[in-house]
């Protein structure tokens, strides 16, 4: 019992999520400095800018439901975190797990995004809602693809829990590249879902000053950051474990670096599809997910289909 | 000091997020500005990062003579942004008033507006100037904490 809580709140829980959290994030920005032939930030910047919000004076606007204006920054920050302890890190069984968490995961996953447009919407004032109309209207494109692009390798597995997929591709060899298409469809739409460039519409700060976070200040601002941060390494762990299941040995710390490497390279490439591309707009995006991302996605279905019923059988 | 106060001032020193007014500017200060954030200059060097929304900023660079149209408009500003804070003066305009002050429409410097901590004198600061009055600006901030700190020390 006290073993499952120091799992839960110290490693690989909470603060290990936080931890690695703040390292992607300055992983993230340095990658996209050096991109930009600059130097970028120091280290130590993430921890600096969430001690810094933290400390801030906390603003409530006089229009916003107080309540809810706070706590929706906690239920994102903890959807989050239960989303993770679902996720297999560098073993095949995750820290708590059941028959069909997968779509618990992205559904888990789902929620911060939701509280992003909520808490736009209950800020009032008109950025913040304009910003929390475009937060549904990326989700309704985006949402659908990533979700068939993350479910076409269970296809193959029949199943949709994490530690039979990875112990199906694990017997399987190198049956995993077969998912190469639907790895690069949910990387586009991983993207998408944590509001980055090309498809950070949301927060477009020279259009509509910073989206449904216009009216957040100090620690509540603070804890959404977090949140967000978070989000992409539970969805960099999630693509790892669903699209690149290998590395699984007996060595502790062995399993651990590859895990961690997996982590990075989503990280860079989420990086860099950040520096390379500008802002789509709405229709553009909306097109994009569901003329170009969705076929592709059913497609890769299509291709486990057919060799499940031929090859595997 | 308590060391949790040290840590939060050492944070605030860390990374001041900057963001940008135009009060009434001829717009030859505002392009110096978006030039000292463009990666020439990198200021995410020392922790800035260009913020949409004063809710989420800590130093208000603001530039041109305060008009009278928008003296109420950066006073809001201003008072939108959260506690601690700070206001850089960019420009001669936005110093004293510059070559347009005393025009009809015109209520002079930054200062008989909001509180200013610093003036970046120019026509029009360079960005150099703007970069290196802010890293100034955060050393003034240190220098007085530690007064105030040795101050509180011998008064016990
Ligand atoms: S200081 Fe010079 S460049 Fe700047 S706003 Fe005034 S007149 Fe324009």
């Amino acid at each position: 019992m006290i073993l499952l809580l120091l799992k839960i709140l110290v490693f690989p829980g909470i603060l290990f999520l936080v931890v690695l959290s703040m390292i992607g994030e300055y992983f993230d920005r340095k990658v996209y400095a050096k991109m930009q032939n600059r130097m970028g930030p120091p280290w130590f910047q993430p921890v600096a800018d969430f001690i810094k919000l933290l400390a801030k004076e906390l603003i409530i606007p006089k229009n916003a439901d107080r309540k809810i204006f706070k706590a929706l920054p906690l239920v994102a920050c903890s959807s989050v975190i239960i989303a993770y302890l679902y996720i297999p890190l560098w073993r095949k069984e995750s820290i708590m797990s059941f028959n069909g968490d997968i779509i618990f995961v992205l559904y888990m996953l789902t929620i911060p995004t939701l509280t992003y447009s909520l808490a736009g919407w209950y800020s009032r004032s008109q950025y913040a809602l304009i910003g929390s109309m475009r937060v549904l209207t990326q989700l309704f494109s985006y949402e659908v693809p990533l979700f068939m692009a993350v479910l076409a390798p269970t296809i193959l597995a029949s199943s949709w829990s994490f530690t039979e997929v990875i112990n199906f591709y694990n017997a399987g060899g190198s049956l995993w590249l077969v998912n190469f298409i639907a790895f690069a469809v949910a990387i586009v739409t991983l993207q998408g879902k944590l509001e980055k460039v090309p498809f950070d519409i949301p927060e477009a700060e020279t259009e509509i000053v910073a989206g449904s976070f216009t009216e957040y200040t100090g620690p509540l601002f603070a804890y959404f950051r977090l949140a967000m941060n978070m989000q992409t390494i539970a969805g960099a762990s999630l693509v790892a474990a669903v699209f690149l299941p290998f590395g699984y040995g007996s060595f502790f710390i062995f399993n651990f670096i590859i895990y961690i490497i997996k982590v990075t390279f989503i990280i860079f490439l989420l990086a860099v599809i950040r520096t390379i591309f500008a802002r789509l707009r709405t229709d553009q995006m909306l097109s994009f997910c569901w003329k170009y991302l969705a076929p592709i996605a059913l497609v890769q279905i299509l291709i486990n289909v057919i060799i499940k019923a031929a090859v595997l059988k | 000091m308590k060391i949790i106060d040290k840590v939060i001032n050492w944070a605030r020193l860390k990374s001041p997020w900057v963001i940008h007014f135009n009060a009434g500017a001829c717009n030859g200060c505002d392009i110096e500005v978006v030039a000292a954030l463009t990666p020439t200059y990198d200021i995410e060097r020392f922790g800035s990062i260009l913020r949409g929304t004063p809710r989420h900023a800590d130093v208000l660079l603001c530039s041109g003579p305060v008009t009278r149209q928008l003296k109420d408009r950066l006073v809001r500003i201003y008072e939108q942004m959260p506690e601690p804070k700070f206001v850089i003066a960019i420009g001669a305009c936005a110093c004293s008033g510059g070559a347009i002050d005393g025009c009809y429409s015109v209520v002079s410097g930054v200062d008989q507006a909001v509180p200013v901590s610093m003036y970046i004198p120019g026509c029009p600061a360079s960005p150099d100037a703007i970069i290196d009055g802010v890293v100034k600006l955060l050393k003034s901030y240190e220098d007085s904490l530690k007064q105030a700190d040795e101050k509180n020390e011998n008064g016990k």
